[in-house]
Order: structure tokens, then C-alpha cells, then sequence
């Protein structure tokens, strides 16, 4: 048996493993589950020396030495620093010495609040930009935009300026869901007046059908990525793997 | 006294399907279109945000080198994995010199790898060179903590990829990865000619925060995320943080229908995909080499499912309206 053949095997009996629990909880299911995880946490382990300590840090530290006709560099003993700070992390899981996990925690937070001015801005800011649309059309001839397909670009850039009434009503229908929606999360006003009360419950409606989009893509993906292991099941393992077709 | 036994109405019955038994429906209907119905093709007309991503993706200046955030891993590989190949394709087409990095899984550049494995031997089946580590791509790893991973590409990217060395092809050595082709010229994160995200992670959010003031404006960023992100990234198309959007596996299925018949090509009244936004700029596709990917082999199999979906819902409520109509009747 060679080597790809077993490493098919190995991956159908995985994942047919996996999915008997679609069945009922059974011991099949609960030893692929722990070969998975085991799987990963070794892999993840090595991975980490290999993937991003070996270069990031130890060569750094123990510096390389020359070879042929690249030269070596010299190793800072200094990055020797980070592994005791590292380390005073897992202090954490210690009753008596947990004070000292919060100087690597104080050290990331404190990095990481510094940056959230700018942060916010930068994910928000052209949001907001963006949010302000005209909700007033500035030409009248046509109700839809013109089709600027044979169009010069002097023509096609005089298009594009106007703001045409279908696209007037678009634009108005972005506000009204931002602002009902913005208004349902006002919790801090009491809601008697009416148009209020009106806003907010549209911004409920609104919200409903945000998250209706949203768990349709989510059961899409979800399909996409049993449809993948089924494409493995059967062509791969069986067609390809096995039948040899 | 002896209770009588209620006998399940057909509304009960149609409410109360034994789930194994529609698991087992599922997975009958989703194999039919993969393993019998192989070629069979769905029409899609691609969204704009895919347009976008494509068009920029195509007018890339050939040699010139793009930063990838690949950020998925086997768990997504059903949309990433589509989503890399069609990328990747493209860039290898147009000889652009690509750069990947991760700040999302320690198991992610090894998927890059066999990925690129795979696709290495499609180009050589095609007779093309295949790509090579060093001269036209690096992968260089993983970082961890994807904020300061990010802010420090921000800030000097010279200074994030320090100490990465790789084996330039035919020597015994590694070297400083700013020796090699790809990165040479690289001294800001701006001098990538665009930056890519494949993630099915928060790190498209991460980048968005940190690169998007340094790279937005200049159309340089650009993301393929899962369909479950798609709603919440959408934002970023639609306020102009992203150049173009690829969005779970309708998104890949949409750029391997462009690399296949191109963009407004010939022309824009004759073309089978047309965009009225870059009518004077035909984009000619690959014709003739390897376009069809998972998009195109998975895209039926899906309709075939949410198909099922729909049909279980309708039953399901017809169920629902005969049990509350025979509750009413008694």
C-alpha cells in the first residue's frame, strides 16, 4: 500500500468518524475527536518553534554563524529578555504568584489601548464618510440612471455627478435603516413619542432582516464546506483513491 | 384508568423528521450533482465587488509584488481553498511575484504549501514553469497576535519580516528574504502593488484597522472571506476600505466564470460578462488553461442543498399549518 493511498484512508476514516455523530454520540466519534485535537495542538506546537520562534527569535539571539559566501550575524543576547516575560504569563494558573502574569497582560493591553484612537478611525471613519448619501435628485430627465455604455468619458463622468431619482429613493432607504436602527439602540431616552417608538421598531424589523441575510451565508458556508468533504468522500478517496478512475 | 396513546397526526409527523434520517436526505442530495452530474453548470452574473476584485486583479503590472495575508486553514478549505487557487492562478498567469504571511493559524502556511504544491503541477501539466520559493513567491510564516503583527507591517515592514530567511533555489544556504526577488524593492508596506486577504478569521477586520488609511486610497486592498463574513465585510466594500470582494464560494464560482470568458470581451455589447464600469477596458480572461476550480465543481452541488433546504422549510410549515388546523377543528 503506498503512501498517498494510506493517507486517503486515513482521511476518509477521519471524517466519516467525525460525521457518525450526526447519528448519536458514539465511541467512533470520540476517538477521531481526540486524534483531532491531539493532531493539532502537536502540530500547532511544532509549528510555532518552526513557523515563527526559530526565525523571530532564537537566530536572532544565537546569531548564525558564516557560511560559503554568506556572512554571519551576530546573536543579541539581549532578546533573552522576552523569554522570562513570556513565561511569567502561564503564572496565571498560580494562586500565589498570579501577580506576576499581569505585567505581560499590562504590557499587551497597554499596546493595545494606545492604538485605538487611530484604530477606531480607521475601520469607522470612511463608514461614516460613507453614510452621508443626497437624498434629493439633481436631474429629473430620466428616473434610472442612463446606460453610459456608448458614452464618452466627459459624458460618462457627467453621468456619474448627478443623482438620478431611483437612486435618490436608494439612498433614502440607506438613511432611513440607518437612523431607525441607530434609534432602536437608543435605550438611554424613553421612547413615548411616536415617531420614536415608530423608528425603533423599524430598526427592529430592519435588524430581523440584516440577520436573516446573515444566516442564509452562514448556512451557505456551512454547505460549501460539507460539500468539500463530500467531494473527498467520493472522488478523491473512492474514485480517484481507490478505483483508481 | 389506561391512558390512550395520541396517534401522530401527518402535520406531526411532517414537523418531527428524525434527524439522522434528514441528515441522511442531505447527504444523498448534495452526492448526486458531484458524482453524476459532473459539468453540470448554474448561470451566475457576477456582483460588482467581484468585478472589482477581478479587474484589479488582472490589471496588476506584470513582476510587481503583492503582500498575502493567507489566513484560512483545512476547517474552511471548502471556500478558502477555491478562493486561493483562483487567486493564485491569476497571479501566477501574470507573473506577479507574490509575498504570504500569517497572523491568523500556525497551521496556515503549510496549507499554502500543498496548495501551491497542487497548483505547481497544474502549471507544469499547462507547460508553464512552476512557481518557485524565493524567485516568485515566499511564504514566510507565521506571527502571532495579528494587531501588532499588522501595526508593525504598518509602521516598517522591513522591520516586521526581519530575520526571515529562506533557500534560494540550488543553493545550501538560507538568506534574508530582502535578498530575494520578491521583496527586494520592498522598503513600505505601499510598495506592494496591492495587499490581499484570504481569511475566514477576524483578521480581516485587523487589517482593515491598521492598513486601510495606508493603502485604501490607492485601491491597493483588496479581500476573499467566507460567506459567513461576507454581510459584515460588504461595509468595507461599500465605503471604499476594499478595492473588490470575493465573497465564499458564489465569489470564487464568479472569478473562475471571469478568468474563463474574460470581462467585456471582445467588447462590451458582444461580451458574455459585462460591466458597464470598465466598458473600454476589455479584459481578455485565460482561455484555454485550467479556470474551472472548486467554485465551478461545487456551485450545482450547493443549489442542490439549499434546494433541499428550502423544500424541508415548506414542509415543515405546511406541517405546522395542519397540526394548528386540526388543534382548531377540535
Amino acid at each position: 500500500m503506498n503512501f498517498d493511498l494510506l493517507k486517503l484512508i486515513c482521511g476518509a476514516l477521519g471524517t466519516i468518524g467525525l460525521y457518525t455523530v450526526l447519528y448519536r454520540e458514539n465511541k467512533f466519534y470520540r476517538f477521531f475527536e481526540h486524534v483531532f485535537l491531539g493532531l493539532a495542538v502537536g502540530y500547532t506546537c511544532v509549528a510555532l518553534w518552526t513557523e515563527t520562534l526559530y526565525d523571530t527569535w532564537w537566530t536572532k539571539m544565537v546569531g548564525t554563524p558564516a557560511d560559503g559566501t554568506e556572512p554571519g550575524t551576530p546573536g543579541y543576547w539581549v532578546w533573552i529578555i522576552l523569554l522570562p516575560i513570556g513565561l511569567m504569563g502561564y503564572f496565571v494558573f498560580s494562586k500565589k504568584h498570579n501577580w506576576m502574569s499581569r505585567i505581560p497582560i499590562g504590557i499587551i493591553l497597554g499596546l493595545w489601548s494606545g492604538q485605538q484612537i487611530q484604530v477606531w478611525w480607521n475601520r469607522y471613519g470612511p463608514q461614516i464618510n460613507g453614510s452621508m448619501k443626497p437624498i434629493l435628485p439633481t436631474a429629473t430627465d430620466s428616473f434610472t440612471k442612463p446606460v453610459t455604455a456608448a458614452l464618452t468619458p466627459d459624458q460618462v463622468a457627467q453621468v456619474n455627478a448627478q443623482v438620478y431619482p431611483s437612486q435618490a429613493i436608494s439612498n433614502l432607504i440607506f438613511i432611513f435603516t440607518l437612523l431607525s436602527v441607530l434609534s432602536y439602540f437608543l435605550f438611554s431616552i424613553d421612547a413615548k413619542n411616536k415617531v420614536v417608538r415608530f423608528m425603533s421598531t423599524s430598526g427592529r424589523w430592519l435588524l430581523m432582516v440584516g440577520f436573516g441575510a446573515i444566516f442564509g451565508s452562514t448556512v451557505m458556508m456551512r454547505f460549501s464546506l460539507l460539500i468539500d468533504r463530500l467531494n473527498f468522500i467520493w472522488v478523491e478517496f473512492l474514485q480517484k483513491g481507490i478505483l483508481g478512475q | 384508568m389506561a391512558q390512550v396513546e395520541k396517534q401522530p397526526t401527518l402535520g406531526d409527523r411532517l414537523q418531527s423528521l428524525p434527524k439522522w434520517m434528514l441528515y441522511l436526505i442531505l447527504i444523498v442530495v448534495m452526492s448526486i450533482p458531484l458524482v453524476f452530474m459532473k459539468g453540470c453548470k448554474v448561470p451566475g452574473k457576477p456582483e460588482e465587488s467581484t468585478v472589482d476584485l477581478f479587474y484589479k486583479l488582472m490589471t496588476l503590472p506584470e513582476g510587481s509584488t503583492v503582500l498575502l495575508s493567507s489566513d484560512w486553514t483545512n476547517s474552511t478549505a471548502g471556500e478558502s481553498a477555491g478562493q486561493f487557487d483562483s487567486l493564485m492562478r491569476i497571479l501566477m498567469r501574470k507573473n506577479i511575484k507574490v509575498c504570504i504571511f500569517t497572523s491568523a493559524d500556525p497551521q496556515a502556511p503549510q496549507v499554502a504549501r500543498d496548495e501551491l504544491m497542487v497548483l505547481n503541477e497544474e502549471r507544469k501539466k499547462e507547460g508553464d514553469k512552476p512557481y518557485e520559493q524565493w524567485n516568485d513567491y515566499l511564504i514566510l510564516g507565521y506571527f502571532p497576535n495579528a494587531e501588532g503583527t499588522l501595526n508593525a507591517i504598518r509602521s516598517n515592514v522591513r522591520k516586521a519580516f526581519d530575520g526571515k530567511k529562506k533557500l534560494p533555489p540550488g543553493e545550501t544556504v538560507p538568506r534574508d528574504v530582502f535578498l530575494s526577488p520578491v521583496l527586494q524593492n520592498i522598503k513600505r508596506v505601499e510598495d506592494f502593488q496591492m495587499v490581499l486577504v484570504i481569511t475566514a478569521s477576524k483578521t480581516s477586520n485587523i487589517t482593515i484597522e491598521r492598513l486601510s488609511d495606508k493603502l485604501s486610497a490607492d485601491g491597493k486592498l483588496g479581500m476573499m472571506v467566507t460567506g459567513v463574513m461576507g454581510p459584515e465585510t460588504q461595509v468595507y466594500y461599500a465605503s471604499g476600505q476594499l478595492v473588490g470582494l470575493s465573497k465564499g464560494l458564489k465569489g470564487v464560482f464568479e472569478l473562475e466564470q471571469m478568468m474563463a470568458k474574460g470581462l467585456n470581451n471582445p467588447d462590451f455589447a458582444t461580451a458574455e460578462i459585462r460591466s458597464e464600469k470598465y466598458k473600454d477596458t476589455p479584459i481578455q480572461g485565460f482561455p484555454g488553461k485550467q479556470n474551472e476550480g472548486k467554485g465551478t465543481k461545487y456551485y450545482p452541488t450547493l443549489h442542490f442543498a439549499l434546494g433541499l433546504l428550502i423544500l424541508a422549510v415548506i414542509i415543515g410549515n405546511i406541517g405546522m399549518a395542519m397540526s394548528r388546523r386540526q388543534g382548531v377543528e377540535k
